[in-house]
């Protein structure tokens, strides 16, 4: 009781707008105005986003080759382990009716991979990766260490799985000349990836820098010999490896391989024309039941020939739109209908 | 502290020796210390997390993170759950930290009281906690009684003593208490600190009425009964000072033992809450056998040609025993559908509540100093929900002050008082009070507002002087005169005090008495009248006289009683005078005045002598002595002249009869309880307008057996039904109102009937086979007042309703003998501010006024319940929309447990990134304003019915989280699956993928509570925005470099946010999910709002058009009821104090003038008081309870 007596002065003077809950608020209100210019608003909004997509996302060219079957006799010899070191080229020709415009990107797709596996993608060690400390395999699990106990460098079973084919675009001019056209393997990473993320261990000379640790088992040459031409693309900042690294969210998923060098036939892009594709067909989908493509594609602002957004949007605008009718005659229907107290 | 805890084996029997504590050490008694708190620092922790980890809740995620150790199933690192855990468990730990800190301090409060006691002869100041059992203590006047005390003497002859016993069990009028005659000697400390009498008593029990014991003393026996006891919380009045033998102290005390322990009270909404979260484990497991049964088919058909990239772990043998620990894991990643910080954010948001009614100067008493106080913080809500109001009487919904107020002398009608208006002004702006000062003997504190009767008397009208002669004359008050001129009244019931105080100041000034005269100022002028009889009061008789002979030699009876009686024994030459007075009574009692009915008759001398000679005769019958003597009484009493009549105010408590309307219209039932008598009781239901003069009928259930209560309550019925159907029929009328419902909100309900049934009648009717009867009948009135009922019958009734009707119960109360209903009740409401405690420490809200239940229930109440309810609503949609994109996601990766999102995403998400903006609107929303929910208490109806949250609402939220998360996943799923970045990389990793979902969902859930929050304070656009704006910090900071180069393992997602969170085909996927998620919603309200809106939709609408119209606004207006003629007589007297005052017991005189009087036994008066007071407990006139009204 003494507490109550003594506080209630000081509580009564206390007196502020929030302890009486009298704070100054904007009270929300669904009016009809509000909502109904509201999803006019939004409608109008989805619908032109919606076809603007649709339209830049035609303007793309893409052409898909799915090389499992095709190339059937390497997925044959690539379903034993035994035969891991021969080595087996298959060549895809096909003939692109139009010119690709522009840049041209080359991605390699792969169905019913399941780099999303829980254990798989946390099987990697990223200390490693950034060049700290390369001989932590910390989740690496079963291809952290060779059997003798040497650590894996990469280590993990993303990088063991490391996508392996070589694939070489050719433009057949006529039946002789077959002109290997141009690519980059450059650019085709994250900023981030490539000098933060990745980094080989402070070294001049790379074999020694990985010296004590073993090749991930199915690779079939050292992390120091992926890219022996240039210095910055190999090692554990290896483009591909990289690319490879940053594991796909779907079992099917298309990754950038190389991206078209304008020079000479192609300043425009990829004229129409007779192409094949050299394939040096290294990693097994068959084993799994999976498959592997690869594509060639255009691009604009929105990404890739992906119809999913625009559809989206414009159905999403429709649909607003209709509802927006039937509110507001819903609405006017009922307005006058609409119960207010009397005034006392 | 430590010592209050002793646990001892049950006693047999209690042995005390006054004045020897070594003796009663042997016996290791309870100290009178007292210990209501339930920790110390030392085993505050273990206990406090002992207790904690009862809850389902705290245990479950224990489990969860026992579960995320084992590193095969691990899906989730320990610290997503770790984190929240310790959280919600140190915030429980302070606030119940905070609570025993409080309860400590109470304790020591009480335990620290003052009191004096006899120690080596001496008198010495002793803290309460230090008194002992065998302590002889002395108490003051109007102190309060500190432990069970055999009382041993007293400043008053006989060794009487005057208690107050409301804190025990209501009842206000005084009771009398008596030391045995051999103790009530030991008036001085040298003679008491020689006592060492023993005794031995029955063990402590928590019968209030009932002691049974005996005194050892000097090698004699005395018996001693409850006569000679002084419980704990008991009061001194008018008695100086006496001494009492601690016989039972602290927990032993009956007061302590009927308090009984707290019971932790739970609300529905909890109870429901246990349910759905035990819903929510279903469902939980039921998609971890899903997945799991996914996962092994999964591993069967793909994860075993997929082991050349990702052989099984070595535990793992088969496809089934993989999707067993699939199912572990998915329990561990899908356990946020349970929401950890459920529980501890409904106790916040509870927290909140309370602050704002402690806060509240709406509910702040000015003139007692007392702000509302939440005692309990856990059950705000359910004060919107309430149904029925369980309201003691006394101290409640009356002052338990009685004034003077109006008065009819002669047909003239004195008392009223107009202000300029014309209306019955209020205090404050009354003219000037009657002034008294030519009366030196007047008492200060009285107050009369009208002149005229003054002047009346000062004129000399001889019917006004005969009057207040009366008044001074026909009474049984004591006076007592300290100083020359300081005149004190004791008076048995604050009715006659009242009215003998009138008289005083009107110039008729009760002096003193003795058992054979009266000495009246009469204007200055002392006379002294003989006291020839006194004709006491009973229930049955409803009238008390006197016989006096005034100094002319003249003998006269005065008359005071309750007008049915009197009215019908005046002589029939008044009839003129009769028929104004008649009026002027139903005018009072329309006005809820308690009136009484004055009458004199003059007697000769010859009929006296003879008319005293047959009392005599039938005061000495054996047998029926009572009968007789009632009809000698009955046959004097007859042919009376009228004088008019008294009209006294039961004064209200403020606004107790605009709340109790409100309230009313809000569709709350009022029942009052109350240990009076059943006229009060009727009289104060009236003027408090629960029961009124349009009501179809009262009903009156008196009976005495089992028969009688039962035929009673379904004629009672019957006649309900019989007039319902005469009313047209009843289906049609039921129709009308529900159709009309919206409009006839301001309209008062129609008051059908009220329920009027006694202590005794309801001891049958809450017989196990009759109470589903009595409630039948009761609920189906608008009114039920239960009269006489014990403290326990308190409880019962409220029992009896919690159980059958499922209904939302509150009890307030102020007195000790409500604590077992307020502890009973859903919640408890104590009247805080009057003398007594221990209602409001029993209590979960104490306020001072009756008045301020209105707004603890239509405000408070009212947005607590809607806070807690749109909280809860989007508690459970937020948590379910975000974990079931797991599952979604679940379908796509091979049902291997992967996460969507970040694991700190799924740590923060609950506890930082949708917590506060919730928190907000559960604390501060408002859907209309406070006036508005007083204006249309209709808006109170949703909460008794349960609308807002319920396993319905349930569902639909449920439903909309999970038709969130549909769209939360299938949409980004969509749009990743084909395209690529701007630069042409892939747009579809993981990484990109959690960092979309993550931002479309907490951009979601941020719209939605703002959509949700209806009322949009400073604080609130504070969270939402900052909210979203804290998610992106720590989302930039978590990608950081900086971070990934201290952690490269913890931080896996560097450089995520900038790449992603840069891509316009990313933002189009947020915008696109979250218009797809949020416009449903909106479109769905404004259809509701359009197609059926409700009552708080419409006032709100109704606002937004009037403020359009610049509309000013007039306050409601409430239609005051004049009453038409019924009995307003109510008397809170008690017989049996005539033949106290004629035998002269309560008076100091010399023993020579007391030896005249003292012809009987010296204990037999109280004997016969006792038992007439026992008799008219167990069973009370029935005629007196005839029916109120025809």
């Amino acid at each position: 009781m003494d507490r109550t007596s003594q506080g209630c002065p000081s509580r009564w003077r206390d007196n502020t707008a929030l302890k009486q809950q009298h704070l100054p608020a904007h009270r929300l209100q669904l009016s009809a105005t509000k909502v109904l210019s509201g999803f006019f608003v939004t409608g109008t909004f989805c619908l032109g986003v919606g076809i603007i997509l649709i339209l830049s996302a035609k303007s793309t060219k893409e052409i898909e080759i799915n090389y499992t079957n095709i190339c059937a006799n390497c997925a044959e010899l690539r379903e034993n382990t035994i035969n891991f070191d021969k080595e087996c080229t298959c060549s895809i020709p096909f003939y692109l009716p139009e010119t690709m415009q522009g840049n041209v990107y080359m991605y390699y797709k792969l169905h019913s991979f399941y780099q999303n596996l829980y254990r798989y993608s946390l099987s990697r060690s990223n200390s490693q990766l950034m060049g700290q400390d390369i001989m932590d395999v910390g989740n690496c699990d079963l291809f952290g260490k060779t059997p003798n106990g040497t650590p894996i460098c990469p280590c993990g079973a993303i990088a063991n799985s490391m996508f392996n084919d070589t694939i070489i675009l050719s433009y057949n001019l006529n039946s002789s000349i077959h002109i290997k056209v141009p690519m980059l393997s450059s650019g085709i990473t994250w900023w981030t990836d490539k000098f933060i993320k990745y980094q080989n261990p402070n070294s001049n000379h790379l074999p020694s820098a990985f010296a004590g640790t073993a090749k991930p088992p199915f690779w079939p040459r050292a992390v120091y010999e992926l890219d022996e031409e240039d210095v910055e693309n190999n090692g554990l900042v290896n483009d591909d490896f990289i690319v490879w690294m940053r594991t796909a969210a779907f079992p099917t998923f298309k990754k950038l391989y190389r991206r078209l060098r304008r020079i000479q036939y192609f300043t425009e892009g990829l004229p129409a024309g007779n192409y094949s594709f050299n394939i040096t067909y290294n990693f097994p989908v068959t084993r799994y039941h999976g498959e592997k493509s690869v594509v060639l594609s255009t691009l604009t602002w929105s990404g890739g020939r992906s119809l999913f957004l625009g559809l989206a949007y414009t159905v999403t605008g429709t649909v607003t739109w209709l509802a927006s009718f039937v509110m507001m005659a819903i609405y006017l229907a009922r307005k006058e209908r609409m119960t207010v107290f009397p005034q006392q | 502290m430590a010592l209050c805890a002793k646990k001892r084996p049950p006693e047999e029997e209690r042995r005390a020796r006054a004045n020897d504590r070594e003796y009663n050490e042997k016996f290791q008694y309870a100290s009178n210390c007292i210990k209501t708190s339930k920790y110390n620092i030392l085993t505050f922790l273990p206990v406090n997390l002992f207790e904690q980890f009862q809850e389902v809740a705290n245990t479950y995620f224990l489990f969860l993170l026992i579960l995320q150790l084992i590193p095969q199933i691990s899906s989730l690192s320990w610290f997503t759950t770790i984190v929240p855990l310790v959280l919600v468990l140190t915030i429980t730990a302070v606030k119940d930290a905070t609570d025993d800190y409080f309860r400590h301090k109470s304790d020591n409060q009480v335990n620290n009281r003052q009191s004096q006691v006899l120690i080596n002869g001496i008198l010495q100041q002793e803290q309460w906690m230090n008194v002992c059992v065998g302590d002889i203590i002395k108490l003051e006047n109007n102190q309060f009684v500190a432990a069970d005390l055999l009382l041993l003497s007293s400043s008053e002859p006989h060794g009487l003593c005057y208690i107050e016993t409301a804190e025990l069990d209501g009842e206000t009028n005084m009771k009398v208490r008596q030391a045995i005659p051999v103790t009530s000697e030991l008036g001085d400390i040298s003679k008491l600190a020689k006592f060492d009498g023993e005794v031995i008593c029955e063990p402590p029990n928590n019968k209030l009425d009932k002691f049974s014991g005996t005194l050892y003393w000097k090698e004699n026996k005395f018996s001693l009964s409850n006569q000679n006891m002084l419980l704990r919380g008991c009061v001194l009045r008018n008695t100086e000072w006496c001494f009492g033998l601690v016989i039972f102290a602290g927990p032993d005390t009956k007061l302590m033992q009927n308090s009984g322990r707290t019971k932790f009270k739970r609300t529905s909404i909890d109870r429901l809450m246990n349910t759905l979260v035990l819903w929510i484990f279903g469902f939980l497991v039921c998609m971890g056998v899903i997945l799991a049964i996914g996962n092994a088919i999964w591993e069967y058909k793909v994860g075993t040609r997929f082991q050349v990239y990702l052989p099984w772990d070595e535990a793992v043998d088969s496809a089934f025993f993989s999707g067993f620990l699939s199912f572990w894991s998915y329990i561990i990643i899908l356990n946020t559908v349970v929401p950890i910080s459920l529980y501890v954010s409904v106790e916040v948001i509870r927290l909140g509540h309370s602050y704002f009614i402690n806060w509240d100067k709406k509910m702040f008493c000015m003139k007692k100093r007392t702000p509302a106080e939440a005692r309990t913080t856990t059950l705000n809500e359910e004060l919107g929900q309430v149904e029925y109001i369980f309201s003691d009487k006394t101290g409640t919904l009356t002052q338990n002050i009685m004034v003077f107020n109006k008065c009819s002398i002669n047909g003239h009608s004195y008392g009223d008082v107009f202000d300029v208006l014309g209306h019955k002004a209020e205090l404050g702006e009354r003219p000037e009070p009657v002034d008294f000062s030519f009366n030196p003997l007047a008492d200060k504190k009285f107050l009369f507002w009208d002149p005229t009767l003054l002047e009346a008397v000062k004129m000399g009208d001889p019917h006004t002087h005969e009057f207040f002669r009366l008044l001074s004359l026909c009474h049984t008050v004591m006076s007592e005169e300290k100083n020359e001129g300081e005149l004190y009244y004791k008076a048995q019931s604050p009715d006659e005090g009242a009215l003998v105080t009138a008289a005083r100041n009107f110039g008729f000034v009760f002096r003193f008495r003795t058992p054979k005269t009266i000495t009246v100022h009469e204007m200055g002028t002392a006379i002294t009248y003989q006291l020839l009889a006194i004709l006491d009061f009973n229930n049955i008789r409803k009238r008390m006289s006197v016989i006096v002979r005034n100094p002319e030699g003249k003998i006269r009876l005065y008359c005071k009683g309750a007008d049915t009686i009197l009215l019908d024994r005046l002589h029939h030459s008044t009839q003129e005078l009769l028929n104004a007075t008649t009026d002027h009574l139903n005018e009072y009692a329309g006005e809820g005045l308690r009136t009484l009915v004055l009458a004199y008759k003059d007697l000769d001398e010859e009929y006296y002598e003879e008319w005293a000679d047959r009392r005599l005769q039938a005061s000495l019958a054996q047998d029926s002595r009572e009968d007789r003597l009632a009809s000698v009484y009955e046959e004097i009493e007859s042919d009376l002249m009228l004088l008019g009549a008294t009209a006294i105010e039961d004064k209200l408590q403020q606004g107790v009869p605009e709340t109790i309307a409100l309230l009313t219209l809000a569709n709350i039932k009022i029942w009052v309880l109350t240990g009076d008598k059943q006229e009060t009781a009727v009289n104060i239901g009236y003027s408090c307008k629960m029961l009124t003069d349009d009501m179809s009928e009262v009903f009156v259930v008196t009976g005495h057996t089992v028969l009688e209560v039962r035929e009673e309550l379904r004629k009672a019925r019957e006649k309900m039904m019989d007039l319902s159907r005469t009313i047209g029929n009843g289906f049609t009328f039921h129709e009308k109102l529900t159709s009309s419902k919206l409009t006839s909100v301001l309209e008062a309900v129609a008051g059908e009937y009220a329920l009027v049934i006694n202590g005794h009648s309801l001891a049958h009717a809450l017989e196990a086979d009759m109470e589903l009867e009595f409630l039948e009948t009761a609920c189906a009135c608008k009114a039920v007042i239960c009269c006489r009922v014990t403290p326990l019958q308190k409880a019962q009734v409220v029992e009896l309703v919690k159980k059958y009707k499922k209904a939302v119960t509150l009890a307030i109360g102020d007195g000790a003998n409500d604590v077992s209903m307020i502890k009973t009740a859903h919640i408890g409401v104590g009247i805080s501010g009057q003398e007594g405690i221990q209602a409001v420490l029993a209590s979960d809200y104490s306020f001072s006024q009756f008045k301020f239940l209105q707004r603890l229930l239509l405000v408070h109440g009212r947005w607590s319940y809607l806070r807690m309810c749109k909280f809860l609503c989007y508690f459970f949609y937020k948590n379910f929309a975000f974990t079931m994109v797991h599952f979604w996601f679940g379908f796509f990766c091979g049902f291997s447990a992967q996460t969507v999102y970040d694991q700190y995403f799924i740590t923060l998400y609950n506890i930082v990134y949708t917590s506060l903006p919730v928190l907000a609107m559960g604390v501060f929303d408002q859907d209309v304003p406070e006036q508005r929910s007083m204006e249309y208490p209709k808006l109170y109806e949703p909460g008794q019915l349960n609308l807002l949250f319920n396993k319905r609402e349930f569902f639909i939220c449920i439903a909309q989280g999970i038709y969130t998360s549909v769209l939360m996943f299938f949409i980004p799923y969509g749009v990743f699956a084909e395209a690529t970045r701007d630069d042409g990389t892939q747009l579809a990793d993981y990484q990109s993928f959690a960092v979309t979902v993550a931002t479309s969902l907490v951009i979601v859930v941020s719209v939605q509570i703002g959509l949700d929050t209806g009322y949009w304070t400073a604080i609130n656009h504070f969270f939402i925005w900052g909210s979203l704006a804290v998610y992106f910090a720590i989302l930039f900071a978590m990608h950081s470099k900086g971070l990934f180069g201290l952690f490269p393992n913890q931080f896996r997602f560097v450089g995520n946010a900038q790449n992603t969170l840069a891509q316009p085909t990313v933002w189009l996927t947020i915008v696109l999910t979250t218009v797809v998620c949020i416009m449903p919603v909106v479109a769905f309200r404004f259809l509701k709002l359009n197609l059926k809106p409700d009552l708080s939709d419409t006032v709100r609408y109704t606002q937004l058009v009037r403020k359009k119209q610049k509309a000013q606004h007039r306050c409601m207006r409430r239609v005051g009821r004049t009453g038409s003629r019924r009995s307003g007589y109510a008397f809170s007297h008690q017989e049996g104090f005539g033949e106290l005052i004629m035998s002269g017991k309560n008076m100091r005189l010399s023993s020579l003038a007391l030896s005249s009087f003292t012809t009987r036994s010296s204990s037999s008066w109280i004997e016969s008081l006792r038992r007439k007071k026992s008799d008219s407990a167990s069973s009370p006139s029935g005629g007196a309870d005839k029916p109120l009204k025809g």
